[in-house]
């Protein structure tokens, strides 16, 4: 077994994956004609998006993200040498900034956003070189 | 839009959804307009081999579009032949099943276009969503506004107040998971957000008229988001 998919529920598919290109560079790689699920061209582990009334559909039940409330308790975390500029970009797209890049004691810089529905992305520097 | 065309003579249960309907059956030459209330509880319906259903189910926040000021005494409520057509005069040009499939599909698209309430809309959807199982606060905090004004948007254009229409949501999904994904007792009422299997039980009594373990085969179960 391997990590597939991270999907996230969000409440309009297409302008989610419209502003993950925008705000974080990422291509999208399909989105399905219903524009209930989206994917993004992420390697082997696909980041994707499905509405929100997937959920009913599958007989699951959720708490719809939200961007006024708490954040969900997981994120997503992109990579980069570049931190800055990455933070800088999100935030400008139209990202709430949560906290900017700082510099941890283990060398790392690490900062925080949070996307159109409020879920938690965080910029990073790879750890140890690797990307 | 749905219809129905009955095989054999028989009888089914018909589970509330909350939702209201205008339906025209064809039963020997005679074609009677029904129109019902938003629905909390389940009924029966008996039928004849040959006999013909044509109807819409609004969607929850129309309501009060085909009620109006009658709205408050319309939950389980159902008008019949010339009670329905007082009510909707156009209904009495509804003659035969084709006149009717295609009104009711002109009202239909009519009725989807129109956005009642975008907020009141919204708070449905996340309570379908969210499976019932977000409390009236949260959900009022959700979508922005005060749990008293959440109520007074319910009561006033679905006919139900919040509380009723998340169990409602509540107990479908419960009755998903038991018959389509064959989720024993006490896990589907833990992941429904019931209490215990008892309060689970209760809800199921009351919007279904039987138990989880006795759940009839011929239930005619409400697709409850399409159109």
């Amino acid at each position: 077994m391997k990590l597939g998919y991270t999907i996230i529920y969000v409440t309009d598919v297409p302008r989610t994956v419209a502003f993950y290109e925008t705000a974080f560079g990422l291509k999208p790689r399909f989105i399905h004609e219903s524009n209930l699920y989206g994917e993004m061209e992420t390697g082997d582990t696909v980041l994707a998006f499905a509405g929100n009334e997937v959920a009913e559909m599958n007989g699951l039940a959720i708490v719809p993200n939200d961007p006024k409330g708490p954040a969900a308790g997981w994120e997503i975390c992109f990579v980069t040498q570049a931190v800055e500029a990455a933070y800088d970009r999100a935030v400008s797209a139209g990202c709430t900034a949560v906290s900017a890049p700082s510099q941890k004691p283990w060398g790392q810089m690490v900062s925080y956003v949070r996307d159109l529905d409020g879920c938690l992305v965080e910029i990073a520097s790879p750890i140890d070189g690797s990307s | 839009m749905w219809s129905f065309a009955a095989q054999t003579a028989g009888s089914a249960v018909v589970l509330p959804d909350g939702r209201c309907d205008i339906i025209l059956r064809s039963q020997s030459n005679d074609v009677i307009p029904i129109i019902t209330g938003p629905a909390t509880r389940p009924y029966r319906v008996t039928f004849q081999r040959g006999d013909q259903w044509v109807g819409i189910r609004l969607r929850p926040e129309h309501g009060a579009l085909l009620w109006q000021l009658k709205l408050q005494n319309a939950p389980d409520a159902v008008l019949r032949g010339q009670d329905a057509i007082a009510h909707m005069p156009g209904l009495s040009a509804l003659k035969t099943p084709e006149v009717a499939a295609k009104r009711l599909s002109a009202l239909l698209s009519w009725e989807q276009t129109s956005q009642v309430n975008p907020r009141l809309r919204q708070a449905v959807d996340v309570m379908h969503t969210s499976g019932g199982r977000l409390g009236i606060n949260a959900l009022a905090a959700h979508i922005g506004c005060s749990t008293r004004h959440l109520n007074r948007m319910f009561r006033g254009h679905i006919g139900l107040d919040a509380k009723t229409y998340a169990q409602i949501v509540q107990f479908h999904r419960a009755l998903k998971l038991i018959t389509g994904g064959q989720l024993a007792m006490t896990a589907a009422a833990a992941e429904c957000g019931y209490a215990d299997q008892a309060h689970m039980t209760r809800a199921f009594r009351r919007f279904g008229g039987f138990t989880p373990s006795t759940i009839p085969p011929d239930l005619s179960v409400p697709g409850l988001f399409q159109n």
